[in-house]
Parts: structure tokens; sequence; C-alpha cells
């Protein structure tokens, strides 16, 4: 299979490093023989039509911040040039989240798509902004779509909730989706420290990033909510329609007393249809929901099954490379490999 | 129940309560009310499984001399907690309650208050019992407007509401 990578940051570099690795492991049990033909950021495009060497440019990449300056590399916005002009089976979209106009991986999903190319994504903004233009888009294209890494990191919620769970109706999505924000709760419920705090703290250790707003407000958990209830549910919402609060006003004592009566609080996303809200909530201690530090948790309210929580690592590029290279084998097996 | 003011009257009280199964949803034990005997007045709400339970700790209260003075039921109550965030005192609390038990067949069962330092907001943990699942759904969108119109943050269960 011949791959473009748009987006060489952290979950590019993550894969990559998935892909060397594993290599033998991909050849002998999926017969999948994954070829990097291209790999793009926004400074420039590394091409060669035989495969890169991903080992040399992870080099390049870490030491010197981008693959422009790697040898035979091309300087500029290439990404456009590259998936229409390079040929190739899978687009991977990896660049950051713009989740007011989705560009510009909508864009670069878009093309790929008339290109011909299956695509997968991590990037929420196309998938919040234009989900049902992308999803038929791909239809009519007669393309694989996959956005796994999208929502919860390394979780395997939607492939999980399409494919193992496809008897059942979905009555309710709940997720803890936002690893930042779980820690920060987590803070301040073991030490009882108020939020300002831990929140210091968890941008000094790299958990929050220097403008936390997306995270704290509930803004993220929001996306990744919309995203599970478009693809999930059938709805075809945006931002607009959730309701979001976040937990800047959520205090210790308010943990504390959540504790005494056998819960705590954390931030879920929650999604029926016809509402889909994001908001601090009570949690039965115990409850699969109630995971700690960076954790994320996602539950599915079936008619058949009843309740199916799944929890795991939300974000990280070496556990987000498992939903991203579990898409590739997924469209190799689709397509009949 | 009164209990006489000694040590160990209330765990005395409580023990056949667990014993046979019962779940204690709270306690008001109201020292500064005692009785013209020295007793104090204690209320208790718990939860049991189904009358021959009941009888059976009524007839351990009786045998270790606690004396019931008082005793309701309610069957099959629903019951419900909400945290509220915010100026919960400058805002009335009193008639933030007020308003719920106002609602047929709902009551504010019970209230923690922790304060906020100075000027902080400060949080409450409220249950509400109701007679069934739809009064406290009304209980609960009740409070809700309640509190966004008093600018608190009001923080319910999962799948609550």
């Amino acid at each position: 299979m011949r791959i473009v990578l748009i987006g060489f940051g952290n979950l590019g570099r993550g894969l990559s490093r998935a892909l060397v690795q594993k290599a033998g492991f991909l050849r002998r049990d999926h017969g999948l023989i994954p070829r990097v033909v291209a790999a793009v950021d926004e400074f420039g495009a590394v091409v060669d039509e035989k495969g890169l060497n991903l080992a040399g440019l992870l080099k390049t990449a870490e030491g010197k911040g981008t693959v422009a300056l790697h040898r035979g590399a091309k300087r500029g916005r290439l990404a456009l040039q590259v998936i229409e002009g390079i040929e190739a089976d899978v687009v991977y979209e990896l660049t950051p989240t713009n989740i007011e106009t989705g560009e510009p991986g909508l864009t670069h999903i878009k093309r790929a798509m008339q290109a011909g190319r299956h695509v997968i994504t991590s990037n929420k903004g196309p998938l919040v902004v234009a989900f049902r233009e992308l999803d038929s888009l791909a239809k009519r294209c007669g393309v694989e779509f996959r956005y796994s890494a999208s929502v919860g990191g390394a979780i395997p919620a939607v492939g999980l909730a399409k494919k193992l769970l496809a008897g059942n109706k979905i009555r309710e999505i709940r997720g803890v989706l936002n690893g930042t924000t779980n820690y920060i709760l987590t803070r301040m419920s073991t030490e009882g420290a108020p939020f300002e705090i831990v929140l210091r703290e968890a941008q000094e250790l790299g958990i929050a990033e220097k403008d936390p707003t997306l995270d704290i407000e509930g803004i993220d958990t929001a996306c990744k909510i919309t995203i599970l209830a478009n693809s999930l549910l059938g709805t075809n919402a945006g931002l607009k329609d959730v309701k979001v609060a976040g937990i800047a006003r959520v205090r210790p004592e308010a943990i504390r007393l959540a504790q005494e009566a056998g819960q705590t609080i954390k931030l879920v996303g929650t999604a029926k249809r016809g509402s889909l809200e994001v908001g601090p909530k009570l949690v039965p201690l115990g409850h699969p929901l109630a995971v700690g530090g960076t954790l994320n948790a996602v539950t599915f309210e079936l008619d058949l099954a009843r309740e199916i929580s799944i929890t795991g690592f939300g974000a990280g590029p070496r556990e987000t490379s498992s939903s991203l290279l579990g898409d590739l084998i997924d469209i190799h097996r689709t397509l009949g490999g | 129940m009164e209990l006489e003011d000694v040590p160990g009257e209330l765990l005395k009280a409580l023990e056949p309560i667990s014993r046979f199964g019962g779940n204690i949803q709270s306690i008001m034990h109201q020292r500064e009310r005692k009785t013209p005997l020295g007793r104090v007045p204690v209320m208790l709400i718990f939860e049991i499984g189904d009358r021959a339970r009941l009888n059976r700790v009524l007839a351990a209260l009786r045998a270790r001399g606690v004396r019931v003075t008082q005793l309701g039921e309610r069957e099959g109550a629903v019951r419900v907690t909400a945290l509220l965030i915010g100026h919960i005192i400058h805002t009335d609390i009193r008639d933030t309650i007020d308003r719920l038990n106002a609602l047929r067949g709902v009551r504010v069962s019970d209230l923690s208050l922790a304060m906020g330092e100075p000027g902080q907001e400060s949080a409450a943990r409220m249950t509400i019992t109701a007679d069934d699942e739809r009064r406290v759904n009304s209980a609960i969108s009740n409070l809700q407007r309640i509190a966004s119109r008093k600018k608190l943050l009001m923080i319910t269960s999962i799948g609550a509401g």
C-alpha cells in the first residue's frame, strides 16, 4: 500500500515509528506492506515513489523540527500538490485541528477523496465542521474513510460501536474524552487542591497546553461527542448544537461532597438523538467512567447488550498510533487484502 | 427515636438496621433539642427491602431499649443527588429548598454545605427524594431552572434528568 502522510508532527511521527517497528509483523500477519511515498508538513515535502526511509526521516524531523530539511526535500506548502500529484492508495491527514473552519485538513481530505485516495484522519476539525459532507463524498468517490484516532486516542470507540456492536441500537453514548481535564479533576480529588494550582501543575508537566481554554471549557470534549453522534447516531450536528459547560467552577470542596456520597466529578460528554451535552457530572466511584489521571473512557447504552464500556489512553503519539494503524489494516482488509 | 445521651447509644440504634440489610440515608442527631428527660431526638432515614425486615429491625430496636417515637414509611421512593456550586448562601438556599419542597411528592431529604474561602464560591450537595421517577425528574428540571436564575453551576448524576 502506498501511503502519503500529510502532517508530520507528534502523530505523524508516532505512526511512522510504529510502521518501522511493525514492518515484519504487518507483512507476516496481515499481508500488508505499507510504503510511505511522501511525507509533508507545513514547511515542505519529501517524496520517494519507491518508499521513504522512515527511520532516516524521523531522525531529521526530530533533530530539525521539519521534513523540509531532509535530504532531497522540497520547501513550501506542498500538501495539495502531493495529494493530487503523487500516486497513492491512502492519505493520512494528521495536521493540527481547527474547529472553526476545519482547514487545512478539510480541503486536504476532500481533494484526497476526489483523487480516489482512501483517507485516514485524526483531525477533529474537518469532522466537526463537515462530517456528513465528507461521509457522502467518500461514498460518491468510492473510497474508504476512517477517523478512529479523532476520538479517544487509542480507544477504538468508533470501530467497536460500528462493527462489533453492529446488532444493537445505540441509545446513548457517554464519554470522559479529555485527558487534561480528567487529570485536573483527579488531582483536585486526591489532593484537595484548587483548580488554578492543579492547572498550573498540569501545564508544567505538559499535560495541559499553555492556552488550555479548549480543554477546560469542554469544547474539545464537545468536538468528540459531536463526532461520535454524527458517526454512530446518524445525526448531522455541529459544535453549536452541543450544550457545553466546562470545569473551571468545579471546586475541591464540591468533589469532597461528591465523594462523601460515594461519587466523583468527571467532565462527561453525552450524546443522545436530539441532545448533545458536555458538562461536569456526578459519577459513582467504581463506575467504568470513573477513570483516573489522563485516562479516557466511553460507555455505550445499547438495546441488546445494555451497557458496554471501554477505557484507555486518550492521547500520546504511540498510543494513538494504535488507532491510526488499526484503520490502515481495516482498510486493507475491507479491500480484500 | 429518642436516645440516652451517653456514648455508644447511636451505634446501638444503627446496628440492627445494617444487620438486616438496611441502607442508612441520613441521620439527624439533634443534641441541642434534648427532651425534658434528657434524651436526644434522632431522625433516621433508611431504605430496606421489605416489610418483614423492617419489622425485624423494629423488634431488635425495642429489644435494645431504643425508644421509637415516630415511624413513617414511604414505598418505592426515588432519590437523586445534585451538587450546586456558586454563591449558595447569598442566593438564599432556604428559598431554593422551599421551592423544591413545594412540589407535590418531592422533598429535599439531605443537604451538605461546604463554604468557600471568603469571596469564593461555595458548594452544596442536595439529596432530593420523590414518590416516583416522574416527580424526581420534574424536581431536577425545577432545580435546574432555579440554579440558572441564581447563576449556580448544577452538577447532576450521569443518566439523571
